[in-house]
């Protein structure tokens, strides 16, 4: 990168001022015009509350939700710290994808690698929920196999734990979240129950790929989804309404018929006497001689406070987990953290049809097939599913322009063909690799801390599992009668940098997702994932936030903290 | 065009579209002439002539087009971000402007004029070079050339299909969900949903 200051003398534009690039933060720094240039020292003496809380979770989503809940169950104190703000949806969110940009993680990320991962609306949230707010609602369940790839295949790494240990959550999560599926689902080990909710209704895309894969012999269902297909009743919470078939899970559900954590756990958390604060930006984990973490240090509305506590817990994503640690030179024994990093196969196929489609509406992952979960003529490691997909016309015209490239009036012409178009997708599991990882940049944001540097580059094994769906979607999307096929690359979610394992030598967290050497420090989010998996993230996530919170109480129990 | 004018207008006025929606499309409609704060003039009527290959309305005069490099700006003063970056990219002020100081130069050593007096045809000569990476110039050393052009005509588009007008021309009816949409299935249509010219 040119050096700035040289740029800065080039005359082709005004002068700029100083790069602040998050506006939530550039509010709190008008606010505080101090600290706009200079990181500020540390103080030495913070307000210090005399209240030291049993446990403190950073982050709202998936990972930091599920187990708040079961820690103020369990009549512990427990405080929650979520970076973004709190939202009011029925009034706040709107059908329009600009406005909604306040769902995303917008703190700059620098991304590297021949494959660089899209951050923001691809895959990072914030706010009081956080990514479930503007998650897709996928919730399959990870098929046994998948936790043991290493096993199976010699590359990867398994999981320290089995899907027997994963089943249970499972089942209490689908009847907790209201999950909208077919019973029995055609795929992976027989359960106890099905779903509590039918499917939701197919819409075009999903009717499309419907036809064409019963041609060509490929299984489908109606997938699994966190949205609720009737009206549910959500203990402590109350009755949530019927998806509206609005399809704008992607950028916030308006209605609370997706089970984003703001409508499920939070409540139930706060019911029980959790403590959910909003806007508060972590900086810093403060530990005793003994390494021991005793509280946490944040940014609350341009206010430095501090929180105590007897246990942490650390749910902010695979991006901001490990990027904590690394600025707090925590957990770094193992010399895994930030490493391992992986991203689902996530590749888009599109096409022109005939009929009118009107992408927009319906639950946009309506049709699933996991006939490809180890597809007998795989010349790689693992296995993908398949899934139709609607598209907001913002998401797909950014598509367009990016990964076709056309512009000026052939951009416009294929972009009136919108209500035409149809997709469906992948979600493929993903090899730890060395070349892929996360590290702190020497660009500094806003807070003057580092922005993340996150390298991704597919390797082979991504690679031939691409082209192998590649050649599959086509195939279906012949089959179903799409002109005008073409592709968008893609990664999804981002996975991995904390993995879990058996031994701190490799992994940063036990089975439990207790970190090596640092007894009272827990990480519950797909940091800790030590393979991808073949599946959407979401479900797997929440189940392990419920397995760990009941280790911890079980340990806490036993008095083995 | 294959959907008629006016209709994302109409629905606004409707039940079915929310508060929050309602304002944030009346917003873009209404929005007044914008004055640029971050671009000099020129850098700015070079920008509004980049937007305007990449997004051509030769349908709509000044007032009623949709003003892209208005949004650039705008967003670039503010220092808004859309939560990552091209790592071989410089940060997005110093690329726009390394990116659009290397469209002059380009233009220049191309053709010995200034872009904006450029023929359309020789303007696309010079974007088609910034996006294949084969356009002259020393700045582009300093700019990777297919990214910077990928994240500006990403930008325009984003802008473009988010405003009304934008929205109407692919016959988008999705800011009017309320209450519910309940025909959802191929070729099914909503009495709302704009019906297409055959």
């Amino acid at each position: 990168m040119p050096d700035e200051e040289e740029l800065l003398e080039e005359g082709v534009v005004s002068p700029v001022q100083p790069d602040i690039q998050d506006p939530l933060l550039r509010k709190l720094l008008q606010a505080e015009p101090a600290t706009a240039d200079t990181p500020e020292p540390r103080p030495d003496k913070l307000p210090e509350p005399d209240d030291e809380v049993d446990c403190v979770v950073i982050g709202t989503g998936a990972g930091g939700a599920p187990l708040l809940a079961r820690l103020a169950l369990a009549g512990l104190r427990v405080v929650a710290l979520e970076a973004g703000p709190r939202h009011e949806p029925r009034r706040d969110f709107a059908t329009d994808e600009e406005a909604q940009r306040f769902l995303f993680w917008n703190d700059e990320r620098l991304s590297a690698g021949k494959d660089p991962l899209s951050f923001g609306n691809n895959n990072s949230g914030t706010g009081v929920g956080g990514s479930t707010l503007h998650y897709t609602a996928y919730t399959p369940r990870v098929q046994p196999d998948d936790l043991r790839i290493r096993t199976e295949f010699g590359v990867g790494e398994d999981w320290p734990l089995s899907y027997e240990d994963l089943a249970p959550y499972y089942d209490e999560l689908e009847w907790l979240l209201g999950i909208s599926g077919p019973s029995p689902y055609p795929w992976g080990p027989a359960r106890q129950r099905g779903y509590p909710l039918p499917p939701l209704p197919l819409n075009g895309a999903a009717q499309l790929m419907q036809r064409a894969c019963e041609k060509l012999g490929i299984r489908t269902s109606p997938a699994a989804n966190a949205a609720v297909s009737a009206r549910y009743y959500q203990e402590g919470i109350g009755w949530r309404e019927a998806c509206t078939n609005r399809g704008f899970c992607q950028a916030g559900c308006s209605n609370g018929a997706k089970a984003s954590m703001d409508v499920t756990f939070i409540p139930l958390a706060e019911a029980h006497g959790a403590e959910v604060r909003a806007d508060c930006f972590v900086t810093e984990i403060e530990r005793d001689a003994q390494g021991r973490v005793t509280g946490v240090v944040y940014q609350q509305h341009g206010q430095q406070q501090r929180q105590r506590c007897r246990t942490l817990f650390l749910c902010a994503g695979a991006v901001e987990t490990p990027r904590l640690l690394l600025l707090n030179e925590l957990a770094l024994s193992s010399g895994q953290v930030g490493r391992n990093l992986m991203a689902h196969p996530g590749l888009q196929l599109w096409g022109t049809f005939e009929e009118m489609v009107r992408p927009y509406k319906g639950i946009p992952g309506g049709l699933i097939s996991e006939d490809t979960h180890r597809p007998a003529d795989a010349d790689f490691a693992g296995g993908y599913l398949l899934q139709s997909i609607g598209v907001m016309p913002v998401t797909f015209a950014s598509q367009v322009a990016r990964s076709r490239g056309l512009w000026g009036q052939p951009l416009r012409e294929y972009l009136q063909q919108y209500n035409h178009v149809a997709g469906i997708n992948i979600l493929g599991d993903c090899l730890p690799h060395t070349d892929n990882y996360l590290e702190l940049s020497e660009e500094k944001d806003a807070r003057g801390l580092p922005k993340p540097r996150v390298h991704f580059t597919n390797q082979e094994n991504e690679q031939r599992m691409n082209a192998h769906a590649e050649r599959v979607m086509r195939r279906i999307w012949e089959a179903a009668g799409a002109r005008d096929i073409w592709t968008f690359p893609r990664s999804a979610h981002v996975i991995g940098t904390c993995r879990m394992g058996l031994s701190g030598d490799d992994a940063v967290v036990d089975a439990d997702g207790r970190c090596f050497g640092v007894p009272n420090l827990y990480i519950c989010d797909n940091s800790v994932f030590p393979s991808a998996l073949s599946v959407n993230p979401a479900l797997t996530i929440m189940a392990l936030s419920l397995r760990t919170a009941d280790r911890f109480l079980e340990k806490r129990q036993r008095l083995d903290l | 065009m294959k959907y008629p004018p006016g209709t994302v207008r109409a629905l606004l006025d409707t039940p079915h579209v929310s508060e929050a929606t309602r304002a944030a499309l009346q917003q873009r409609l209404d929005a007044p002439p914008y004055e640029p704060q971050f671009f000099d003039a020129e850098t700015y009527r070079l920008l509004g002539a980049v937007c305007a290959r990449l997004l051509p309305q030769p349908e709509r005069a000044a007032p009623d087009a949709i003003d892209l490099p208005a949004g650039i700006d705008e967003r670039l003063a503010s220092g808004k971000s859309d939560g990552w970056r091209y790592d071989v990219l410089p940060p997005d002020r110093e690329a726009y402007r390394l990116g659009l100081g290397g469209i002059q130069q380009a233009a220049q050593t191309e053709f010995g004029q200034n872009f904006l007096a450029l023929s359309p045809e020789q303007q696309n000569q010079v974007l088609a070079a910034v996006q294949a990476g084969t356009a002259p110039g020393d700045l582009w050393l300093k700019v990777d050339a297919p990214r910077f052009f990928e994240e500006l005509l990403a930008e325009a588009t984003i802008l473009y299909y988010s405003h009304p007008l934008g929205q109407e021309e692919i016959g988008y009816a999705g800011m009017a969900d309320l209450p519910a949409w309940t025909r959802i299935g191929l070729d099914e249509r909503e009495e709302r949903e704009p019906q297409e010219a055959k």
